[in-house]
């Protein structure tokens, strides 16, 4: 019966779209802005919070002491490698990291990563959790943002200076984007959907971790966050998105 | 107005030939020179096998390949391209011999004519600086390959005249393509934000985070990439990608983001260059 219980913790697009899939899939499925009224009997808890900070930190300490010592906990390791999340828990056994952006629909492959403590079995249930969500899950070697979050958070690091510089407008960057090099999305419209906090965080969870100058954020990408202009669902983020319509 | 725009292109290498066939594809009277005729023939005979591929597939009429061809017409006389409205410049990126060719257009085309260069290296202003007239020196960037690419970067240097943006801006849509203006800057828009793809791809598989095919299926079915990294470097070629990567850090003064990788280099030391060579980050058939 446990075995058939999710519960998500977060508030971001992220976190709202696991909890619909996992309903959708069968799941009795909560979802939570943090560690309180998490049922005790929880058998896997995916707490999806980007930024590796003080908040993560004390929800990641609640859920360790709350929940049973079978539970495995399924946390974002966008902002940290899984390792440095395991070692804020008295059980880094069962703590094993994933890393991906909204949207997941239309995605087929989900990361994983275990951190050096973490259990085979652990990560084996945190995988067959993907697998009846219809996501195939990869597993790759610990870091902060993994694969394609880090990658894709680069891309867009490297066009939000690109805009702040003056070379182009954020149209014109992301229309270039997409005809030169055939990407889906053009990155500022990219991070728009995804939200800019959460690319922020894989840039200073990747800044932190390394300590190279590559991965310095861009001031303006910063400056958004900070503003609270996170893209389309804070209704602003490098375009406006008023009653529907995109502008600029 | 339409039909007394010629358009000059100097240089039949895969870049200069495929904006040649773009420019007589639209409409234009196109002029293509080259130092040789052994330049120009493999470029025009590159062409000839595009249109008749486009013919076999049924998207122009065997008449349109003829009129396109005719509209072609190649020149080993640099003197020919006095009468162009416009000069697209796609020589080989040497930046002595970008400059020298400018000079020369410069004292030979009359000054309502306006000279572009489809450098992907260098920064327009150094081009147009061999010129009396850097006011009417633009960028026009086009892709690879050029007749199926919509996007060109159309660059402004530091003397570029706004009258000369906006003709380069509206000589790009009348050929057809989807015209960017920017400023110039190392890499311009695409070179530059599309070495993350690449550069950030390298430096995870040095840290041994994972393989070669691992990183290319993420990229495809986690981010929704049509290719993979290391598939799209193998398909571009590992040293112009390489090349591409080494001239964007040395221009931007060796700043640590543009760093290439040794994991590329070595690659290219090696002959292993994609598919081209039959072997890059993949192995293909046999060649």
């Amino acid at each position: 019966m446990a075995k058939n219980s999710v519960a998500i913790i977060g508030r971001s697009r992220l976190a709202e779209e696991l909890f619909q899939l996992s309903r959708d899939k069968g799941f009795a499925a909560t979802l939570h802005p943090d560690a309180d009224g998490i049922a005790a009997s929880a058998s896997l808890v995916v707490e999806t919070r980007a930024a590796a900070d003080e908040k993560k930190k004390e929800i990641l300490k609640r859920l360790d002491a709350d929940l049973p010592h079978s539970s495995v906990l399924l946390t974002s390791c966008a902002g940290s490698p899984t390792t440095r999340i395991a070692s804020w828990t008295a059980r880094p056994e069962r703590v094993v990291g994933f890393a991906s952006f909204y949207p997941l629909q239309e995605k087929r492959v989900v990361e994983l990563s275990a951190g050096l403590r973490t259990q085979e079995a652990s990560l084996k249930e945190a995988e067959n959790l993907f697998r009846t969500l219809g996501k195939e899950p990869v597993r790759v070697k610990d870091g902060s943002g993994l694969i394609f979050p880090r990658i894709l958070s680069l891309i867009i690091n490297e066009a939000a200076r690109s805009l702040d510089e003056g070379v182009a407008q954020a149209e014109e960057i992301d229309v270039a984007m997409r005809l030169g090099t055939n990407y889906p999305v053009g990155p500022l419209r990219w991070a728009d959907q995804i939200g800019l906090d959460e690319v922020l965080a894989v840039l200073e969870g990747l800044q932190q971790e390394t300590g190279e100058e590559r991965y310095r954020p861009a001031p303006l990408l910063k400056k958004m966050v900070l503003a609270g202009w996170l893209g389309e669902s804070a209704g602003r983020g490098f375009y406006s998105y008023t009653e529907s319509k995109v502008t600029k | 107005m339409a039909d007394k725009l010629r358009i000059g292109v100097l240089g039949a290498g895969t870049m200069g030939s495929g904006i040649a066939q773009v420019c007589a594809q639209a409409g234009f009277e196109t002029l293509l020179y080259d130092v040789s005729q052994e330049f120009i023939d493999s470029g025009l005979s590159r062409i000839r096998s595009f249109l008749q591929r486009s013919r076999a597939r049924g998207k122009m009429t065997a008449e349109e390949e003829k009129q396109i061809l005719e509209r072609l017409v190649s020149t080993l006389r640099l003197e020919d391209f006095r009468e162009c409205t416009l000069v697209i410049e796609a020589a080989p990126e040497q930046l002595d011999l970008k400059r020298d060719v400018f000079k020369k257009l410069d004292a030979l085309c009359g000054p309502a004519a306006l000279l572009a260069t489809n450098t992907s290296s260098f920064s327009v202003t150094a081009i147009a600086g061999a010129t009396r007239q850097p006011e009417r020196v633009v960028g026009m960037h086009f892709f690879n390959p050029p007749p199926l690419m919509a996007l060109v970067e159309i660059i402004r240097g530091e003397r570029t005249s706004p009258a000369t943006m906006e003709k380069a801006i509206s000589l790009a849509r009348r050929i057809g393509k989807t015209p960017v203006p920017a400023k110039d800057t190392p890499g311009f828009i695409v070179n530059r934000i599309a070495r993350s793809f690449y550069n950030e791809a390298l430096r995870i598989l040095g840290d041994g985070q994972a393989e070669v095919p691992t990183i290319d299926r993420i990229m495809k079915e986690a981010g929704g990439f049509p290719m993979g990294p290391f598939e799209l470097m193998d398909l571009i070629g590992i040293d112009i990608n390489f090349a591409a990567t080494q001239s964007i850090y040395q221009s931007s003064f060796y700043d640590s983001r543009f760093r290439p990788s040794p994991i590329q280099q070595r690659m290219v030391l090696a002959g292993n260059l994609g598919r081209k060579t039959g072997r890059g980050f993949y192995t293909y058939g046999e060649k």
